[in-house]
């Protein structure tokens, strides 16, 4: 390092001596390549421009950005410096200038989504900015101009990173740590909950773990929850309770106020020091209950209503003795009810469904079951409307109810009964495929468009024939009428025109079978010209022969 | 009544035998033909269906503007309409005859496919 930094000096004597004498100095791309790296950011403020003339009067090109960058972090790193410096002199002096720079560097702080707050030279200049900070204002004892919510943003873009580049970032941000757990001023407040943040009969206690940055606990803190209300209904179940210190943990037993399963919303506050930020916080909180199946009734009804259902009560988790028949003239129904197994209260979980299992073939069909408007679980079992699903294969089906929930504690999977279904035999398939979904699909072969129907050949030649036959007509009604070409004159102009009109005929038919508008255009252009002069003789004859004649 | 448009008729026919020049009889004679061509492929497709409706509609507008282009020859050439056409000779009517039905079949044949 020393090393460089006399290399530098030495080169920008050098080249400044040199200038003086010579216009054009040689330089090795070491050299040049040594200049530019002194320019970054760890260099000093001499360093940097010292290379940064040396490369100007070399004429070598410069990254002038990277220097204003480089100059703007040499900046921030002076002030903090400053601060730091001037947290250890003596209370006399007047440090009240200096003071204001907390201000005025607090001030270039970036926000990012009103989240982080950082500087965008980096993290270790914000830590140190924070440690430097709150030293300094502890020595004067005055405030630092910092708002709360500022201070929260420091504290998540300081403590977001799991580890560091360097071990002087990993010494700012230890530092920035211990200046915010230790100051006079602010002291954030992290809560978090030990464990999942879940409470039910068997764990009836919601345990919170309440620290400052360096994750001590803060034990003379109160915690207090301000109120507690559920997330669906919004209904406030619990107000002002206040948390019990216990081996460092705050706890509340929520259970006591006997709340309904799901989620609620905590709204925690900790007082107990004027220093502590960041103290109010929510927090969701997770009810869980055991559930119990009542009243499983099984049944077997008639289509038309003829006989009455016979009903059979199922317990959990017992099955049902005798299995149940249901063909294509009976319903297979199924009522039952979900409770609280400790209150009774009854519970709609998210997941309600019945599966029939056919164990020979290996088919299962799963339905839902619905509650009505009395929380009453209702499934019916339509053998006819259902065939699609079965694929109309009669057997014994295992019928099993799975019941499932967040907040549920002991998911039921409970195979009720076995049913015997009976479907039309002639609508099952032969072999019971298994659903093949993903192999290969038919091939779609591409359909070329089909040819028109065309009108039989006899037919087309008849009508050819019938729209030439008026030229017959025409050519019997001139001779009739004495049509002649006894005033032909064999001049050349005439016999041009009209080898000119046969030409332009005959291209009109060569255009029809081989050639395209342009071609014809460009034969037509040539062809007409000649006939045009051609035809324009002739008649201009003719027309003189005319005013002779007259 | 019958009798009437009967004898109306046939006075017609027999001004127009006896008081049309040769060569306007002659054109005349010329637009019957193109009259019935066109009749005959519009009965076609009446009948058997418009299955190449492009050689359908060219064909057809061929004899509707061959019509018209000789009916136009027809007014210009006419010695009774000779004040109306001061600048109009007969050739010149013939000429302009010829030159648009250079570009009617030009677009004919290409339409017709």
């Amino acid at each position: 390092m020393f090393l460089v930094v006399l290399c530098v000096v030495f080169i920008q004597c050098q080249v400044n001596i040199y200038s003086a004498f010579y216009s054009f100095i040689p330089v090795s791309n070491d050299t040049r390549d040594l200049l530019l790296a002194t320019v970054s950011e760890d260099s000093t403020a001499s360093q940097i421009h010292q290379s940064v003339s040396a490369l100007s009067a070399l004429g070598l090109p410069l990254a002038s950005q990277e220097v204003v960058s480089a100059l703007k972090a040499l900046h921030v790193l002076i002030i903090i410096l400053a601060l730091l410096t001037a947290s250890r002199l003596s209370q006399q002096a007047e440090l009240g200038d200096i003071l204001e720079e907390i201000e005025d560097l607090a001030a270039r702080l970036d926000d990012l989504g009103g989240v982080y707050l950082q500087f965008e030279e980096g993290l270790e200049a914000t830590a140190l900015f924070v440690s430097a900070a709150y030293s300094l204002s502890d020595h004067v004892d005055m405030e630092p101009p910092l708002k709360e919510d500022q201070v929260i943003q420091l504290v998540n873009s300081i403590f977001s990173k799991k580890s560091w580049d360097s071990l002087s970032e990993a010494f700012s941000v230890a530092s920035a740590a211990a200046s915010l757990s230790n100051n006079h001023f602010h002291v954030p407040v992290i809560v978090s909950a030990q464990g999942p943040a879940a409470v039910s009969h068997s764990h009836p206690f919601l345990r919170l773990q309440v620290t400052d940055v360096l994750c001590q606990p803060l034990s003379s803190a109160s915690v207090l929850a301000e109120s507690a209300s559920a997330v669906s209904s919004k209904s406030a179940v619990l107000s002002q309770a206040l948390f019990t210190l216990r081996d460092g943990v705050f706890e509340l037993n929520f259970m006591a106020s006997q709340p309904a399963s799901g989620y609620y919303q905590f709204s925690v506050a900790i007082a107990g020091d004027s220093r502590f930020v960041a103290n109010h916080v929510e927090l969701k909180v997770k009810v869980s209950t055991r559930v119990a199946i009542n009243n499983m009734d099984l049944s077997v009804v008639d289509k038309d209503q003829s006989i009455g259902p016979k009903t059979t009560r199922v317990e959990y988790p017992t099955k049902a003795k005798a299995s149940f028949m249901a063909d294509g003239h009976q319903n297979f129904a199924m009522t039952f009810q979900l409770v609280d197994e400790t209150t009774g209260v009854e519970l709609t979980p998210h997941q309600t469904f019945v599966r029939l299992h056919n164990q020979k073939t290996g088919q299962e069909v799963v339905f839902v079951a619905e509650p009505d408007s009395k929380n009453l679980y209702k499934f019916e079992l339509d053998t006819a409307e259902r065939k699609t699903e079965f694929d109309s294969i009669s057997g014994t089906y295992a019928l099993y109810l799975m019941v499932g929930d967040a907040t549920l504690e002991n998911p039921i999977l409970w195979n009720v009964a076995d049913v015997v279904l009976k479907f039309l035999d002639e609508e099952a398939p032969g072999t019971i495929q298994a659903k093949t979904l993903y192999v290969p699909k038919p091939e779609i072969p591409h359909l070329f468009r089909e040819p028109e129907k065309k009108p039989p050949t006899a037919v087309s030649n008849t009508f050819t024939a019938l729209v030439l036959s008026p030229f017959l007509l025409l050519l019997i009604l001139w001779f009739k009428l004495g049509a002649n070409i006894s005033n032909f004159t064999l001049s050349p102009s005439t016999i041009l025109f009209h080898i000119g009109h046969a030409a332009t005929l005959g291209l009109m038919y060569v255009y029809w079978t081989h050639l395209n508008m342009f071609q014809t255009l460009k034969y037509l252009a040539i062809i007409g010209s000649l006939t045009f002069l051609a035809g324009n003789r002739m008649l201009a004859q003719k027309a003189v022969k005319r005013y002779t004649h007259q | 009544m019958s009798n009437s448009v009967f004898s109306v008729i046939s006075r017609f026919v027999e001004e127009y035998r006896s008081s049309t020049p040769n060569k306007l009889k002659m054109i005349d004679a010329y637009l019957l033909y193109i009259l019935l061509t066109g009749v005959f492929q519009f009965l076609y497709c009446v009948l058997v269906g418009t299955f190449p409706f492009n050689s359908f509609l060219s064909g057809f507008i061929s004899c509707v503007g061959s019509f018209i282009l000789a009916v136009c020859l027809r007014i210009q050439i006419n010695p009774q309409n000779k004040r109306d056409f001061q600048t109009v000779s007969p050739e010149r009517a013939f000429a302009d005859f010829l030159f648009a039905h250079t570009i009617l079949h030009l677009v004919v044949v290409n339409f017709v496919g």
